[in-house]
This record gives C-alpha cells, structure tokens and sequence, in this order.
C-alpha cells in the first residue's frame, strides 16, 4: 500500500514537472529552452517521462534497487534546462547552471545497470568526473559567460552568476568541459561499455543487451556531436542524440523485461517437475527457469556436513565468489540444497525465490535421493575396503606361513634327514626317518592351508599360470582358455580366481559334472573394461541361485567391486556360472 | 658334482649346502639372490645351479629368470628350481626349449635325500628331474580324458617314471625288474601313444611332457 503510494506520488510529480517544463518552453519560442526548445518540443517531453516512467517501474519491481531511482532523477533533471525559457534571471541561471546535469545522472545510471551500484573504480571514475564537469565546471564557466553568449540566446535575462564577461576565458573552459573531459568520459565510458558485454555471462547479456546497444548509439552520436563545431551540425546532430536517447529508457524497460519474461519460466518448471522422475538431476531445468545454463545444484548432507551432487558424490562448493554466487535453498528452516550459478541470476531475488518455491518439494526428494546414494557409495567403499583388508590379511598370513613355519619345518626336516644319514645307531636312523615322514606329511597339510589362505601363485604368476594349476589338479577335465592382453589388479584377479574355484567346485562336488570349460576374457563396457569369466560344466543343474553361502560370498565379493554373478543352471542342462568384473 | 646354489633364506640354503657336501657334491658358492650368482658363474666353473623361484626382489619368478640366462649363456650348465609349490604352467615355462639338465622340484623333496642327490646328478650330466607330484597332475589329467586307458598299470608307473626324468636304469631300479623289461614298456608306450622314440632320455621327457601336457 505504502509503496503504491509512493508510486504514483512520483509520477505524479514527474508529469507536473514535465508539463510545467512544456508549458514555460512553448509560449516563448523564440526563448532558448534548452533541450526543450528543440524543433520537438513533446519528443523532448515524451524522452522525459519515459525516463521517469521507466525509472517508477523499475523502481517498483526491486525497491531496494537504486537504478529506478537512478534513471527518474534522470527523467526530472531532463526537465530542469525548461527553465532557461523563463523571463527573469534567477529561474533563468538555475536552468542554465542545471541544463547538463542529466547527462550526469544519465551516465550514472547507465554503469549502475541493472543491479543499481557502480562497483568497479574505472566507472566509479567516469562517473565522479561527468558529475564535476556538469556542476562545478558549468558553474564556473557561467561565471564568465554573458546570457548573450549563450546560443539561441538573444532575448534572454541576465545571467545572475555572471562575474566579467570574458568570452575568451569563456569559450576555454567550454572546450575543456565539453571536449576535454566530455570526450574522455564518453569515450572512457564506451571502452567500458565493450569490456562488460566481453566478460559478460549468457544470461547477464541477455539483459545488457538492449540496453548497451542504444547507450552506445547514443554515446556515439553525442561525442560526434561534440565534436562538431558549425551550428547547424550541432543542431542536427543534436536531434539525432535526441532521438537515439528516446530509444534509451525504452531499452532499459525491455532489460528488465527480459528479467521479468522468465518469470513465465517458473510456471513452465512447474510443468516440467511433473515429468522429473525422482532422483534425476534438476541441474538443467532450475537452469533454464534461471536462464543460466551453468547453475548446479549441491545438496546438503547434514549428518556428514557436506555438499553433493545428485548422484551422492561430494561437491565442492567453489572457492571463489567472484564469478559464482550461491543460493541457499531451506525447506521448512532447514538448509536442503544450495544452488550455485552466475551473479547475474541473484539480481532478480523475486525469480529465484519464485523458481526455489516451485522447484522445493522436487529438491528435497531428489537430496534424500543424493543422500541414499551417497551411503550406497560409502557402504559400497566400505565393503569394498573389507574385502580388500580380508585379502591383504590373509596374504600376510600366508606369506608368514611361507617365510616362517615352512621354511623352519623344512630345516628341521633336513637336519632329521641328515641325522636319518648319518646316526650310527639304527634304532635312532628309525625314529629320525619317521619323523621326517611324519614332517613331510605336516609340511603337505601346511602348504595346502597356504594355498587356502591365499594362492600365492596367483601373486606371483597370475590368472593363467594359477588356474592352470587349478585345472590339473582337478579330477575331471578342465579346458582352459584365457586371453587376457595384460594382467588385470589384484583384487579382480583374485575374485576371479575365487569364481571359478568355487565353480569348480561346485561342478565336481553337487552337479556330478564329467567335463568343465573355463574361459576368462575381457569385455569394453561403456567407458572402461571389465574382466568376464565363464565357467560351465555339463553337471545336473538345477542349482538354486540363492542356495549355498559360497556363492553367497562370491556375490559380495564381486559386489564389492561392481562386479556381477549369474548362475543359471535349468535341471539337465548342466550349469553356467558368469561374473562380469569391471576393470578399475 | 660342483653345485652353486641361491636361496634367500639362509636356513635352507644352508640346509641344502649340508645336504649336497655330504652327499659327495662339492658346493662352490652359496647366494642370497641370483644376480649375485650369475655374477659369479663366469668365474665359478658350475656344473648345476639350485635356484629358490622366489628371491629378491620381487619374491615372484626370479629363479626361473636366472635359469632362462644361465641356458643362454652357459647352456652346459644344469639348472635345479626349487619352488613352494610346482604348477605346470611353470615347468612348459621353464621347459620352453628343452629338458635336458633342467630340473623343478617341490623344495619339501630335499628331504627325500636319495632322490633330490640323484637328481641334482641327473641334471649336472644333461639328464631332466620333474618333481613326482607335477607329473602325477598331468599323468591324471590324462587319465580322465582316456588317453591312457590302453596302457597297463605297469606301463604307467614306467611313464610316470619316464615324465620324471628317469632314465631306463634308474626306472629298473625303482619297479625292480630287468632293463630289458623297462625298455620293453618304453617301446610298447610309444608305439600306443603314437610318439616318435627320441635317441636321448632327455628327449624323450620332452615328448612325454609334451604329451601329457597336451
């Protein structure tokens, strides 16, 4: 209520200016109105109050944007060289002190654009350098400037600030103010202009567009006119400006357009949230309501106090904020998700705190989505490790066995043969050649427990060489075919090694098969190999897939490492056993 | 015989040196590794080298390594590997190019101190010593595929003599029967197993291995 006051207060205001502006500058036409005065009076009025108008609407849409406020000051300053038309010299001196002051508001809200602040010192410059050089360098020129002097001037009241007339000193400061400084502003101001459209994002010139197009033009156009010294030039020059400077607040109306357009955005990512399976990535969909295609969105895992993408895997927020902004997203006072994008987007708070309301229920599913997959992941890890730590355990054992007992049983085995060799007494040649019997049965049983542990020759030699092994010491006919260009890690070689023993197993001791055929090759998955193994014997069948805590504990070994294991096995049809083992 | 031997553990290698000296073989040189003993064999007038497969320093296939080098460069001398475990892909390794004065034995068989002196004999004059248990492995893996089912009982133990690296003599000793008996099962199972008779009892455990191996 407060704010629609205010509104039409200021255009209130703004049409009794301009009205006010319109009607001192018509009666006396003769009269040097300023800007009023030119050949269009009512253009120069409708340039005016659409710069006021467009200031209001601006100013509506973000109240705590400075740049409505901006480009109205602009619209009203516009007005104020009207006074130049009136017959006494006080109002008369106010209009003509005030006549260029608008250029400097105008340049002000042209870098303050859209977000309403100058922010980088080489605007900041341009800026405090136009506003001194339309204050207090007008100012000081008029001090030595008759009214007389002032062009289109020949009827006019004195000029009340008027020190000494003094047309040399006069014409001087002009060229200073206006082609000195004012060149170097507009043209500082282009090269800026040009250097913010360069490093500028996507959607950031979307709303610059319109924008630095018709400010350039209208820049363009001014510098020439400054530059142009016959009258008549100026003059037409003069209406060009005028006429490209219409075209300005309409170019900042349709910037904020732009912004305001995407509103619709939210409505149709409404419609696309109802085709969203759970768990897709909403990434390209909050994307396009924002209109910036680089947005991601990072989901908050409270219990583990990080951030992660949609598929669980930890996501970094960016380090710097320079060239990225971060949007926090609560559902309910809790932090759900943060969505990080370009500046630019966080200029339109209304749109993402529009997009984040109707895409809320949507982020929410899909974080404990993230969530679920993030502890698959870690439960994955985790099993993942133990295996790995089960490996590593049992192959120190082993390597203990084999460095340790073994060879100390074999030492002694020796020293019994040798004693066996060399004792005198037949009766202690007996005793030591039983034991070294009994030792070498010991020595046997010890290297079968080695080999249970953990198969050093699959260590040592690989898959071909151990399963080899495996297939000769096997009581029924093995065939044997493995290509494998190079050896695959350890981890995968062993739970291969572990399938087909188990296979094999199997195969002799429940399905009575007479023949086995192992094959172990390797297949290209989508982005990386995987190790295939295919064991199949010509037994009974009928295996119960879920039956037997073998293949049970193959399962999750393989799972551990992404692998899979069929077993088919109809009754009579003897039975396959397949892992598919991805490679690292 | 003069046997130089490398083995990374110094009780078995001591074991061994003990066993081999008092066994009538004379022991040049005792290595901890098999870089140390090629070094030395140039100088060291060798005749068999008892190797561990596993030393430093990778602990994996160092000796059978060593024994592909000291083939190369001094094909006369004889090479014993000994191993924790014997696997048949190994001995087609290690017997790529021949068998004659290669031997790969199961370490547990230096115990059986009869049988590991004559094998390191048998490898030091050119002849071939395979541990009893790789070819009993590759002896039944036959079996069961039916290949052997025209062999008698005794034919077997003579071919299982034979893939061991037996020589004819020796094979007569251990079935105790004539030589005359033991060449006669030679030629009955080459002419069933349809293999060419090599002149050479080293030979012969090639085309056996061969055989058996498939």
């Amino acid at each position: 209520m407060d704010r629609r006051v205010r509104v039409v207060a200021l255009l209130l205001v703004a049409a009794a200016v301009g009205l006010g502006s319109l009607g001192l500058a018509l009666p006396g036409s003769d009269a040097p109105g300023g800007l009023m005065a030119a050949e269009h009076p009512t253009m120069a009025l409708l340039i005016g109050w659409s710069f006021a108008g467009a200031g209001v609407v601006a100013w509506a849409l973000r109240p705590d944007n400075r740049f409505g406020l901006l480009l109205y000051a602009t619209g009203l300053t516009w007005f104020s060289s009207a006074l130049m038309a009136t017959d006494s010299s006080v109002p008369f001196t106010v209009g003509l002190l005030t006549a260029p002051w608008w250029l400097g508001v105008f340049l002000h809200a042209l870098h303050a654009f859209p977000g309403g602040q100058v922010k980088r010192p080489w605007p900041r410059m341009l800026v405090a350098l136009l506003y001194v050089d339309v204050t207090l360098v007008q100012g000081l020129r008029l001090l030595f400037t008759s009214s007389a002097d002032v062009p289109g001037c020949s009827g006019c009241p004195p000029n009340a600030l008027l020190l000494s007339d003094q047309p040399d000193v006069a014409v001087t400061i002009l060229v200073v103010q206006q082609g000195v400084i004012g060149t170097l502003v507009i043209g500082g101001t282009l090269a800026v202009l040009a250097r913010r459209w360069r490093v500028a994002s996507a959607p950031q010139r979307r709303v610059l567009a319109p924008v630095l197009a018709t400010g350039a033009v209208c820049l363009a156009v001014q510098a020439v006119g400054l530059a142009a010294q016959p009258a008549s030039v100026r003059q037409s020059v003069g209406w060009l400006g005028a006429a490209s400077f219409a075209a300005v607040p309409a170019s900042f109306l349709l910037g904020l357009l732009r912004q305001r357009l995407d509103r619709s955005a939210v409505g149709r990512l409404v419609v696309d949230l109802g085709t969203v399976r759970d768990g897709d990535p909403l990434d390209g969909l909050l994307g396009r309501a924002l209109n910036d295609p680089s947005l991601r969105v990072a989901y908050w895992r409270p219990e583990t106090e990080e951030y992660v993408d949609a598929a669980g895997r930890p996501f970094p927020l960016p380090a710097s904020y320079a060239d990225r902004a971060v949007t926090v997203v609560e559902r309910e006072g809790r932090k759900i998700a943060v969505l990080v994008h370009d500046p630019v987007v966080a200029e339109d708070p209304a749109l993402v705190s529009g997009t984040v309301a109707a895409a809320g229920l949507a982020l929410e599913n899909t974080r404990l989505q993230a969530e679920v997959r993030a502890r698959l992941e870690e439960l994955r890890a985790s099993r993942r490790r133990l295996v790995e730590a089960g490996d590593r355990e049992r192959r120190r054992l082993e390597r203990n066995l084999h460095d340790g007992a073994q060879q100390r049983l074999l030492a002694v085995s020796m020293l019994l043969s040798r004693l066996e060799r060399t004792g005198g007494d037949p009766s202690i040649s007996g005793m030591a050649a039983e034991a070294t019997a009994e030792l070498g049965r010991a020595l046997a049983e010890l290297r079968e427990l080695a080999r249970g542990l953990h198969p050093a020759v699959l260590t040592d030699h690989g898959l071909a060489v151990a399963l080899e092994g495996m297939a000769a010491r096997a009581p029924i006919p093995v065939e044997l075919v493995v290509e494998l260009p190079h050896r695959p890690t350890p981890e995968v070689e062993v739970a291969a090694y572990y399938v087909i023993s188990e296979a094999l197993t199997n195969a002799i001791k429940h399905a009575a098969a007479s023949r086995v055929t192992v094959h172990v090759g390797t297949v290209e998955d989508a982005n990386h190999g995987a190790l295939l193994v295919d064991v199949v014997d010509d037994g009974v069948g009928g295996v119960d897939p879920g039956r037997g805590s073998g293949l049970q504990g193959l399962r999750d070994r393989l799972a551990a490492l992404d692998g899979r294991l069929d077993v088919t096995g109809p009754p009579g049809m003897g039975t396959t056993v397949r892992a598919v083992i991805p490679c690292g | 015989m003069r046997v130089a031997i490398a083995d990374d553990a110094v009780l078995l290698r001591e074991g061994i040196a003990r066993l081999l000296a008092e066994g009538g073989h004379e022991v040049v040189g005792t290595y901890g590794d098999a870089d140390a003993l090629l070094a030395d064999l140039e100088t060291t007038g060798v005749d068999v080298c008892v190797l561990d497969i596993k030393m430093p320093p990778t602990f994996t296939d160092e000796g059978l390594r060593a024994a592909a080098a000291i083939r190369a460069r001094w094909p006369w001398v004889g090479v014993l590997v000994l191993s924790q475990y014997v696997e048949p892909g190994l001995a087609v390794r290690l017997l790529a190019d021949g068998a004659d004065g290669l031997g790969y034995l199961l370490k547990d068989r230096v115990v059986d101190v009869e049988e590991f002196l004559d094998a390191v004999r048998r490898i030091g004059s050119g002849g071939c010593a395979l541990d009893p248990t790789l070819v009993s492995q590759l002896l039944s893996r036959r079996q069961t595929e039916n290949t052997l089912e025209r062999l008698t009982p005794r034919e077997r133990l003579v071919l299982e003599a034979m893939a061991q690296g037996l020589s004819n003599p020796a094979i007569a000793a251990r079935l105790q029967v004539s030589l005359r008996a033991v060449e006669k099962h030679v030629t009955n199972i080459f002419d069933k197993l349809d293999l060419i008779v090599g002149p050479d009892a080293d030979r012969r455990v090639l085309a056996v291995l061969r055989f058996l191996h498939g």
